[in-house]
């Protein structure tokens, strides 16, 4: 974040250009310079909106399981991947074993794995589960891996020399010591979980999800919802982000006195 | 996929047996019955799949799994290429104008969430089903990287080069070519291999859904609908593969002709 600008400037500065933007789309589609059946003006996006939270609030319904989804996904994702990148940073006969499979499996883009789900698991919402949860855990476990390697040797063997025990180091000197790449690697793991979720929703959701809801306005020639489903994937995904690991990363590592660098 | 993830040198060695033990591990999990053998496969058999899709000729005597690697890899250079031309172009133009970031900053804030499969149906209605829809996605999704990226080098360039460049009378092309670009070389190498990974991504996913015929994603995609879990579990390794060829073999090699020699540092992989 640049220097102190005052908090009601900043909503000004992130609004405006926003707002003049739809303004003139909006000026665009009514003067019938492009084809609204096409592209939707912002009013004609809002009216779809506006409809799908009332009488039936079937908007918040879809957001409300892609939600679930991506957060057990998220869950199981970032602790499984935690725990075998702290692991395999402070192992190296781990990392020998498992390192090149991990550079690998993080080359697979996520959604090569739905059409295997879909035959394996079939259908529906474990499988989308899953996908975000293949989407976040190498990520993770690679972040972490390289956080636990960065902690000073030094640092490790002091703990030994005090009698600190394997689980101690781990849980106290690594964890720790790892704590920004940790954050930093979750928090980037929170857009591919979330893009995960997207994707997978798209190809194996049976009948809920904004994932869903874009994919299947595809029958309908529904442009509408189409558009409002991109609107809530991108507030929903900027939300979690400032929300969620913002607030955690000022809580643990400002605190703590580290610095960490996220774009 | 995180962006720069990876080993600097592919060092063979320290691959060959970690994988083997693996391969061997899944080969007599198959073989031995631990789970069902058809959803399971094996490598074998994965393998034979994909060799034997490769010794598939078409009736013009192309291999079709050349195709759909071919497929795959020419509508991602084509997307590249386009988002290359508009993202350092725009990025540009963000990088030297203040009022411009400012404004477009917010804008980029609120689309680089999105992923690019997401657009997908919206351009199969502008553009119909099959390969421009593909590549659309494909040049959006890297879009954003490289013009944020391409921004931020330009942004970090010493303003008194510029001043110095511009009192002696070097015209904004000029300004443009010789300081902006080599200055922010750096990157936007880095957005280039960004773009590359989310438009590689996002050409496969949306191969899944819009492509004709050709494409790893659609061959993927087809391979479940016949229900052939070992041609979706080889398909799944070559996806891998190529990606990880074409990053070492051409975005390394890239960086290595323009940053290293220019004696720049690519400040990626740190």
């Amino acid at each position: 974040m640049a220097a102190r600008v005052p908090a009601l400037a900043r909503v000004v500065r992130f609004v405006l250009p926003l707002a003049v933007v739809t303004v003139i789309w909006q000026a665009v589609v009514s003067l019938g310079f492009v084809d609204s059946s096409l592209v939707p003006s912002p009013v004609q996006i809002a009216r779809s909106a506006a409809a799908l939270l009332y009488p039936r609030p079937l908007l918040f319904q879809y957001l409300a399981v892609s939600l679930w989804r991506v957060g057990a996904g998220f869950a199981l994702g970032s602790l499984i991947g935690v725990s075998l990148g702290v692991l395999m940073g402070s192992s190296s006969s781990v990392r020998f074993a498992l390192k090149p499979v991990l550079d690998l499996l993080i080359a697979v883009p996520t959604i090569c794995w739905v059409p295997l789900l879909l035959v394996t698991v079939g259908m529906g919402g474990p499988t989308i589960i899953i996908a975000v949860f293949l989407g976040c855990v190498f990520p993770v476990t690679y972040t972490s891996m390289n956080g636990a390697r960065a902690v000073p040797r030094d640092v490790v063997l002091a703990a030994n020399a005090m009698g600190a025990g394997r689980a101690a180091v781990v849980l106290l000197v690594l964890v720790p010591g790892a704590l920004p790449s940790i954050i930093t690697g979750l928090r980037l793991a929170v857009g591919y979980s979330w893009r995960a979720l997207v994707g997978a929703e798209m190809l194996a959701a049976a009948a809920s999800g904004i994932g869903y809801m874009i994919y299947a306005a595809r029958a309908f020639y529904d442009v509408n919802v189409m558009f409002v489903g991109l609107a809530i994937i991108s507030v929903a995904g900027l939300a979690m982000d400032y929300m969620i690991l913002g607030a955690a990363e000022r809580r643990t590592v400002q605190r703590w006195g580290m610095v960490t660098k996220t774009w | 996929m995180s962006p720069g993830a990876g080993p600097p040198g592919l060092s063979v060695g320290r691959w060959v047996l970690p994988i083997t033990v693996l391969l061997a591990v899944w080969e007599l999990a198959a073989r031995l019955g631990v789970a069902d053998s058809i959803l399971l496969s094996s490598p074998s058999q994965s393998l034979l799949a994909v060799v034997a899709l490769a010794a598939t000729q078409t009736a013009a005597g192309h291999s079709v799994l050349m195709l759909h690697v071919l497929s795959s890899v020419g509508v991602l250079a084509v997307a590249l290429l386009a988002a290359s031309l508009v993202g350092i172009v725009v990025g540009a133009i963000m990088g030297l104008s203040n009022s411009v970031y400012r404004f477009l900053d917010p804008l980029f804030t609120v689309m680089m969430p999105i992923p690019g499969i997401a657009w997908a149906p919206i351009f199969m209605l502008w553009l119909g089903f099959g390969t421009p829809t593909i590549i659309a996605t494909g040049a959006l999704a890297a879009f954003f990287p490289l013009a944020y990226n391409t921004a931020t080098g330009v942004r970090s360039i010493d303003p008194k080069l510029l001043m110095v460049a511009r009192s002696m009378g070097a015209s904004p092309s000029r300004v443009l070519l010789r300081i902006c670009l080599p200055g922010a070389a750096p990157s936007i190498l880095t957005g280039l291999s960004l773009g590359f990974a989310r438009g590689w991504r996002t050409v496969i996913a949306v191969e899944m859904i819009a492509a004709r015929l050709w494409g790893l994603g659609y061959m993927i995609m087809e391979a479940r609908e016949y229900l052939r879990p070992s041609l979706i579990y080889g398909g799944i390794i070559l996806v891998a593969v190529v990606y990880l060829l074409l990053e070492r073999l051409v975005v390394r090699r890239i960086e290595k002709i323009t940053t290293e020699r220019w004696g720049m540092v690519s400040p990626m992989e740190t």
